[in-house]
């Protein structure tokens, strides 16, 4: 019985002697007698450091540990091994014990460790059959969405009756590639959570997909960061509005002082030019509270972009055609470059058209600043790395570091009782609104670049959003 | 005031129906006048005559008032010139810094947007250290006052200002 034990088995004492083995032990192991057990498994002249079979001794208990080891070939070989005490007459004391090893190969540990990844990755991972029942899932999955075995994947995502609409899971069937989205669902506890998830196709024998793996990212915590973030920006912004105001508000209470106090004193001295004076300055600041009143309700409009999806090329045309004339009226030329491939996008046409308008008027603004001839403002857009960029630069007065600082602040402005110190403002704004960026190059009198750039994959998931 | 006599003053702002309004106040007082858009021009304006003071608004195109200011103190002649800011960002992001570096260090006085002419002129006047009528010299103290005031609360904690306030509402 010993003998034919479909195991590695040796006996062995207290000075590591073995004293008894197997056959399957001998043809694997090769010679073991009058040899000590280190030499024999690991091909050691002393014992191991921490043997694990000697505490066998000690407490009488059974133990398991694996290691690696040496055959009788001298190749290295991964082996479990179980060793229980021995009794062996009366007494309490052990003075054998019994080794059993079940060799393993690179393989079986390759795979034990896949399984350990499989279910410790901080992540959802479900494999899913082509009836989008849940075949496989890990244990990140299960803790979170409950023993979910054999049930329909969209009904352990969302609590939904019928597939989703836009399934990665279902695209990659079709296709067999990987496909990614955002999703949201919910989770054992009835929570609602965020995820990202990609698909990846699992072939098993044939070409057509069996199985699909879904790896999903849960981004909950991430978007209610970034909404924290958010909502302390805006609060941010709020006050810097309300300090903005108040200052452009005092600029044209300044404005009315100065013409209150010429009218009267004119009166007194019955000075009509005086008289005509302070009332122009009167009208002049009534004026200048129309218009920031004007502004400030389309600056404040805070609204989601209307996004549909439109040529950029067209509306780059659109604002050269609105703006050649009063550039050329100033004798600044006003041109347009269109780059290879624009394709369309999901814009606001309204927004970005509000853009472009107040960065050309600024840099047609800054060109009549400017103390040279021959000023030119050229409007252009071009594709980058899954980004549409416009861009509007001129070769005026420039901006120099001081003012650079502040361009993108409330009611900045340079042009006196010019500007209100909205536009970029609210360029800046509707960029934002859009996932965009805008930055400016500039130096004093080298001209300017404002360029607005907007991330494809941004666009799109945001006009998703506004959909759903 | 004998005409040769006439104190000379520089105003400084970017925007031209402040600059009318400072000017007609000042000549009525019997000042004379002279403007600039920026500081630029300003200095340019400075370099052919030094005024006796310069009305100096802060956040201005080109150069700022803080950017004038600090190029004047490194001049000797120039460094003596009084200056009384006349500012709407005197609260604000844009005119907090500049504000408290030129309060701190130099002029010591400024007038937050909208002025009165009456108390603009008094400043003026307080600051040149011209006979003024009691009324003016109650205004120019009261402007002083206020200044003090203004000054002290911009750079209180949060605990002293809530003991002012108490102060006040007791005193009512």
């Amino acid at each position: 019985m010993f003998q034919q034990l479909p195991y590695n088995v040796a006996v062995i004492d207290r000075e590591y002697n073995i004293v008894e083995a197997n056959r399957s032990f001998t043809e694997y192991f090769g010679n073991w007698h009058n040899k000590k057990c280190y030499e024999v498994y690991k091909k050691l002249e002393e014992p191991c450091n921490d043997c694990p079979a000697i505490e066998v001794l000690k407490d009488k208990k059974s133990v398991v540990f694996d290691s690696i080891g040496i055959d009788q070939h001298g190749k290295k070989t991964h082996y479990v091994a179980q060793v229980f005490p021995l009794k062996t007459g009366r007494g309490s004391k052990i003075n054998y014990f019994m080794e059993m090893t079940n060799t393993v190969t690179e393989k079986d540990h390759w795979q034990q460790e896949c399984q350990i990844l499989f279910d410790r990755v901080p992540c959802y991972i479900s494999v899913i059959g082509e009836d989008f029942r849940i075949v496989r899932a890990n244990e990140a999955f299960r803790e979170n969405f409950g023993d979910v075995i054999g049930q329909f994947c969209y009904k352990v995502y969302k609590r939904k009756k019928t597939k989703c609409r836009n399934c990665p899971a279902e695209k990659t069937f079709k296709d067999g590639k990987a496909h990614h989205s955002i999703q949201q669902g919910i989770d054992v506890k009835g929570q609602k959570i965020h995820y990202a998830v990609s698909t990846s196709a699992l072939i098993r024998g044939g070409d057509s997909v069996a199985h699909v793996i879904e790896i999903s990212d849960d981004i909950t915590e991430l978007r209610k960061l970034e909404n924290e973030v958010i909502e302390a920006e805006r609060l941010a912004a709020v006050g810097q509005t309300v300090a903005g105001l108040a200052h452009s508000i005092k600029n044209i209470l300044m404005g009315l002082e100065g013409g209150k106090y010429i009218v009267s004193l004119g009166l007194k001295k019955n000075n009509k030019e005086m008289i005509n004076q302070g009332w122009e300055m009167l009208e002049r600041n009534f004026d200048k509270t129309t218009s920031l009143v004007k502004d400030f309700l389309s600056f404040s409009k805070g609204r989601l972009p209307k996004q549909e999806m439109i040529d950029p090329v067209d509306l780059v045309l659109e604002i050269v055609d609105l703006y050649k004339d009063i550039a050329a009226q100033s004798g600044i030329k006003l041109k347009s470059k269109i780059g290879k491939n624009v394709k369309p996008a999901q814009l606001d046409h309204d927004g970005i058209h509000t853009c472009l308008t107040n960065l050309v008027s600024n840099a047609i603004d800054a060109c009549l600043m400017g103390d040279h001839k021959g000023t030119e403002v050229l409007i252009s857009v071009s594709e980058g790395r899954d980004k549409l960029i416009f861009e509007v630069s001129d070769n005026g007065s420039g901006i120099d570091y001081e003012i650079k600082k502040k361009i993108f602040t409330t009611f900045f402005t340079t042009k006196g009782g010019q500007g209100t110190g909205l536009g970029l403002l609210t360029t800046r704004k509707i960029v934002k609104e859009h996932g965009g960026n805008i930055k400016v190059i500039s130096h004093k009198g080298e001209g300017a670049r404002f360029i607005m750039e907007f991330s494809r994959k941004r666009l799109s998931s945001l006009y998703k959003q506004s959909k759903e | 005031m004998p005409g040769n006599l006439k104190k000379k003053i520089l105003v400084v702002d970017d925007e031209s129906d402040v600059r009318e309004f400072l000017k007609t106040a000042l000549l009525e007082a019997g000042f004379e006048v002279n403007v600039a858009e920026d500081g630029d021009i300003a200095l340019e304006k400075i370099k052919k005559e030094i005024p006796d003071l310069i009305s100096l608004d802060l956040v201005m195109p080109h150069k700022s008032g803080a950017k004038l200011y600090r190029e004047l103190s490194k001049h000797k002649e120039w460094s003596k010139i009084p200056v009384i800011i006349v500012t709407g960002h005197a609260r604000d992001d844009l005119g907090k810094a500049d504000l408290k570096e030129l309060t701190m260090s130099g002029p010591g006085i400024y007038l937050e947007k909208p002025v009165k002419p009456n108390n603009y002129i008094a400043a003026v006047k307080g600051i040149l250290k011209m006979d003024t009528t009691e009324e003016e010299k109650n205004v120019a103290e009261m402007v002083h006052l206020q200044n003090d005031l203004k000054n002290i609360i911009d750079s209180a904690d949060p605990d002293t200002l809530k003991k002012l306030k108490e102060l006040i509402n007791d005193k009512k």
